[in-house]
């Protein structure tokens, strides 16, 4: 069998273990997002909306012609980022903070965070059910 | 005897009353011997849907999951549901389910734990709550269960339970019929009978048959098991700020940037 086709089978396989064992457990889809590209974002940030069912990171982005635009960033619940130990305090408006985001399909200026650099450095992931089903090109808007 | 002198004895017979009374009501509130303490929080355990590839089979996680064995006309109604969300969702443009409007999963659903759940053994009741929705469901041990029809159909239904050894038996009726399990139908006759017990000190199972002699051709077989979380306590769920809707079309859809 030639590597390629191997390979192809491989993946495929991959994928099935991954549908078969992965605990996808979401009460909202996340299929209006982009699964084959991210946008990273750096901004500053004008509200950090700390709410269930979701939070949401609300970000102006400079644009290369120096104007700002406005990106709302949805994030998942609270609960589920309380547990893997996000906090409401860690971001508060003025912040510079940077974020990987899936945009959303639409074209709107909205994406699902699934990594933010906090202002002091830090990087957190977020706890997006199935996060390895996006693909991460990062492409720096 | 005075009535000075009475004060003593009869303040002592009070106070030991009362004592009596807190011991009893402790004693009632808490498991006996006899019962397996499955208070506290848990967390959903070994989903693998499929069970399949190699391996030694862990004992403490259930069988595979089977599908319901529907009636014709119902499975139909399933499987078009199933494949317009799978549809909708290949394009980008999801269905809109009940959570998107902040609608609890409601019985059997709930069980299935995708945030942690809590079990509350009180006297003459086990509660469950699951943190998601805030979703509380409460078990009536040792009642008779009620005629379907003396039952307003709800989310969680009318529990009644009891300790056979020791497994909780759990028998629920009343669910509403637009509170879906895996897109289902189910009438009001279906009956939920649950047989909750511990496989092993940390591994409780919930091993839930579904009846409904109007959709099923035989009973709807699912086990959850679910994992002791002794440091985790639930944390509160509240639909605060629901920034999703559901368009004229029924496709879930996000409100962009309200008051930035």
């Amino acid at each position: 069998m030639p590597c390629r086709r191997v390979a192809v089978v491989f993946s495929i396989g991959c994928v099935i273990a991954c549908a078969l064992t992965t605990p996808v457990l979401a009460h909202h889809s996340f299929a209006v997002y982009d699964h084959t590209r991210t946008l990273t974002l750096r901004g500053t940030v004008t509200k950090f909306q700390w709410t269930n069912p979701h939070a949401f990171l609300e970000l102006d982005v400079k644009e290369p012609d120096g104007s700002l635009k406005h990106y709302s960033v949805e994030l998942t619940s609270i609960n589920m980022m309380q547990r893997v130990g996000w906090r409401s305090n860690m971001i508060k408006a003025g912040d510079h903070v940077t974020a990987v985001v899936a945009p959303i399909l639409t074209g709107e200026p909205v994406g699902l965070g699934l990594e933010v650099t906090l202002a002091d450095g830090t990087k957190r992931e977020l706890p997006v059910p199935a996060a390895a089903s996006f693909k991460r090109t990062a492409e720096t808007q | 005897m005075s009535a000075r002198r009475l004060i003593g004895p009869v303040a002592l017979i009070i106070v030991t009353c009362g004592l009596l009374t807190q011991v009893a009501t402790h004693a009632q509130t808490k498991p006996s011997a006899q019962v397996p303490d499955i208070t506290g929080s848990w967390e959903r355990y070994g989903f693998i849907p499929g069970q399949r590839g190699g391996g030694p089979r862990d004992p403490t996680i259930p069988p595979a999951q089977t599908p319901p064995a529907l009636k014709p006309e119902f499975l139909k109604q399933q499987q078009a549901r199933v494949q317009a969300v799978r549809e909708a969702a290949a394009k980008g443009e999801p269905l809109a389910s009940d959570n998107v409007h902040c609608i609890p999963e409601g019985m059997p659903a709930m069980m299935g734990a995708q945030f942690p759940i809590e079990i509350l053994q009180s006297r003459g009741q086990v509660t469950i709550i699951e943190e998601a929705f805030t979703q509380v469901r409460r078990i009536l041990l040792d009642r008779p269960q009620k005629s379907i029809d003396d039952v307003e159909p709800g989310f969680y239904g009318h529990s009644v339970g009891r300790w056979e050894g020791d497994t909780l038996v759990v028998e629920t009726i009343g669910i509403k019929e637009n509170v879906r399990y895996q897109n289902a139908p189910h009438s009001n006759q279906m009956r939920i009978r649950e047989r909750l017990h511990l496989v092993s000190p940390t591994i409780l199972w919930d091993e839930i048959t579904i009846e409904d002699p109007v959709t099923l051709e035989k009973p709807w077989q699912v086990t959850y098991a679910y994992r002791r979380m002794p440091d985790y306590t639930l944390l509160e769920y509240v639909c605060e700020d629901n920034r999703e809707y559901a368009d004229e079309k029924g496709l879930q859809k996000i409100r962009v940037n309200p008051g930035k």
